[in-house]
């Protein structure tokens, strides 16, 4: 395999799992989100670190200790075996599964701060005007804190498609599989090949900054279009 | 105007809910709801406690200093305090229970609620936040145009609401309440925020909404005289305690007898004729009141309008401008005066609060003590009132603002 056809297969699955992520991460990171800007209680903020905890953590701990889990000797392991048949250690659902707890904070923490800030006001008057709990979250919360949404799905996706170590640790280096740009980089810088090292590093560098750039361009627009609720 | 006597209510109250439910059942009637309180509420070092019922006809005000639990009641009615322990039912309908684990919640109360900070969707349109209220519901009585045209907001439909005013917004807020089509409106001190033009037109369209649509409703205020307005009763709240309600005149001098700052007359007149040349309005007490006495007061704007001759004004005296004197004063510029029998003196250490009667008209008078000692007197004494046409209050706005 050329190393142009690798580094797009790298690319393919490099988007293939920060996608799958970043959906995910969107599916339990809003509720998770939500507990923890309503709960009221002292544990709080046990759960709180325990979410920032992989942005202060290297990657490699949290790779190392789930590669413990995932392989089929464990408990974990074994479950994930006999349910799907196929080993998880050194999967595609492995790196994914890695990505989602490695790229939790950059999703829960905007969108715990939006509902921290939105308050119930808006809720309680939805409320008594007939809207449910599922009603009220698509008719007030979501429009209301669109900007977070777009910026925590942004920063989860960008944070994703950059992630090593965990990769590294848990995945392997699996072509189409497991094998992601910043580790197809790697071996690049490893076999002394500087020109494609070159080609990713700066396509990288590139996209990341575009994407972020937009994030920034949303966020402006939508905090000066959107008024914050004013007192009378 | 409806009156219920208060042993109705009393007797309501006592332990036999089920039987009074069965009753309130059977007589569907719309535009009557009774309100069945018994809860405690306790958090935060603060209580709340009611066991009674509250039977609302047309509006019923909840009066009560800042801090009282007035807020919290309405909270807690609305189904926004899941902590609230107790029972509550509405037409004899339970709402919550906690004996036997039952909460409905707040979304299927069919209870309306209008904050003091009017909440409105910041998303929408004026219409948008409107439609909010009528989607949701099934009834389809009022159309959001009929609504708009009641709030006179159908020049605004389209405005964002973060444009609007602090008098416009709280018309969105009601409006959009209104399209919930609720069997019961709670108002939570809607025009607190308010100058007191605007708050005096919004009083008069949310009674002429109320007339309209025969809709009940509870009004929480700090501001006796802006409830004397527009409650044709009363509900006390003190240090987390509910009174009975009362007819609001009695409930407002049962607050004077209680040591209230600031003691006052409450009556309601009927305006009898414009005095153009005089600047005055001439208002007499209505004949059930035992006496055909005309009060005067400054000349109501626009008043060449026939339309108001024979209604009925709610009007406050404040008993600090009333003063006493054991001759006919005819030689004073004072327009206001007559002839009242001093049914109680009650003294306290710098002034002497006397309460006095003409026909059945009860007046509040605050006197000096010097002077109830000077002029020696006493309960039975035949005396005369007076009091300037500027002392007569009334939140009445003359601007017919409602042609709906």
């Amino acid at each position: 395999m050329t190393d142009i056809s690798s580094d797009l297969l790298a690319l393919i699955t490099t988007l293939k799992m920060a996608a799958v992520t970043t959906v995910i991460l969107l599916i339990i990171g809003t509720p998770l989100a939500w507990y923890l800007a309503k709960w009221q209680s002292r544990f709080k903020v046990f759960f709180e670190a325990v979410v920032a905890l992989p942005l202060v953590l290297p990657p490699t701990v949290l790779g190392f200790y789930l590669l413990l889990a995932f392989s089929p000797s464990s408990l974990p392991g074994q479950i994930w075996q006999s349910a799907t048949g196929s080993q998880l250690a050194f999967s595609f659902s492995a790196i994914v599964i890695g990505s989602v707890l490695y790229s939790l904070p950059f999703v829960v923490q905007p969108l715990q701060k939006a509902f921290e800030q939105l308050g119930d006001q808006h809720l309680e008057a939805a409320a008594m005007l007939g809207a449910g709990p599922i009603d009220r979250f698509f008719s007030i919360v979501l429009p209301l804190t669109k900007a977070s949404f777009i910026t925590a799905t942004a920063l989860g996706f960008a944070h994703t498609v950059g992630e090593f170590g965990v990769v590294l640790m848990i995945g392997g280096n699996i072509p189409g599989e497991t094998r992601v740009l910043s580790i197809a980089l790697f071996d690049h810088v490893e076999s002394f090949n500087y020109a494609n090292a070159h080609l990713l590093s700066a396509g990288l560098l590139i996209a990341s900054l575009l994407l972020l750039s937009f994030v920034y361009l949303l966020g402006n627009n939508f905090t000066s279009k959107q008024h914050r609720p004013t007192k009378l | 105007m409806s009156t219920m006597t208060k042993s109705n209510i009393i007797s309501s109250q006592q332990n036999h809910l089920s039987s009074t439910q069965a009753t309130i059942d059977n007589s569907d009637d719309a535009a009557l709801s009774e309100l069945t309180l018994a809860f405690k509420l306790a958090f935060n070092h603060f209580e709340i406690t009611s066991n009674q019922s509250i039977r609302i006809s047309a509006i019923t005000g909840i009066y009560g200093d800042s801090g009282s639990g007035k807020s919290t009641l309405l909270r807690v009615i609305a189904g926004l305090e899941h902590r609230a322990k107790g029972q509550l039912s509405l037409n004899g309908k339970s709402l919550q229970n906690s004996e036997n684990k039952c909460f409905i919640k707040a979304e299927n109360r069919q209870i309306g609620l209008v904050f003091q900070d009017s909440r409105l969707f910041p998303h929408l349109s004026v219409y948008g936040n409107l439609a909010y209220g009528a989607k949701r519901q099934t009834n389809h009585k009022l159309t959001i145009e009929k609504v708009l045209t009641l709030t006179q907001l159908t020049k605004l439909q389209h405005q964002n609401v973060t444009q609007l005013s602090g008098g416009e917004k709280q018309r969105v807020s009601i409006a959009r309440a209104l399209l919930a089509e609720p069997k019961l409106l709670l108002l939570d001190e809607p025009f607190s925020a308010l100058d007191k033009t605007t708050k005096s037109q919004m009083l008069t369209i949310l009674k002429a909404i109320q007339q309209q649509l025969q809709l009940p409703m509870l009004y929480v205020s700090h501001s006796l005289s802006e409830l004397q307005y527009i409650a044709d009763q009363l509900v006390v709240v003190s240090a987390g305690k509910i009174s009975p309600s009362a007819p609001i005149h009695q409930a407002i001098h049962d607050l004077n007898s209680l040591g209230e700052t600031s003691p006052k007359t409450s009556l309601s007149l009927i305006i009898a004729e414009h005095l153009p040349d005089y600047g005055l309005t001439r208002l007499s007490l209505p004949i059930a009141q035992g006496s055909n006495h005309s009060i005067y007061l400054p000349i109501l704007e626009q008043s060449n309008d026939q339309r108001l001759i024979g209604q009925l004004l709610p009007c406050i005296i404040y008993a600090r401008d009333i003063s006493i004197s054991t001759t006919k004063p005819e030689h004073s510029s004072i327009v206001n005066h007559l002839s009242a029998n001093i049914i109680a003196i009650q003294h306290s250490k710098t002034n002497a609060l006397v309460t006095l009667e003409t026909g059945e008209q009860k007046f509040y008078a605050q006197i000096s003590l010097w002077s109830a000692i000077r002029m020696e007197l006493t309960t039975q004494a035949r005396v005369f009132i007076q009091f300037k046409a500027n002392a007569v209050h009334s939140y009445h706005n003359t601007e017919q603002t409602i042609h709906a």
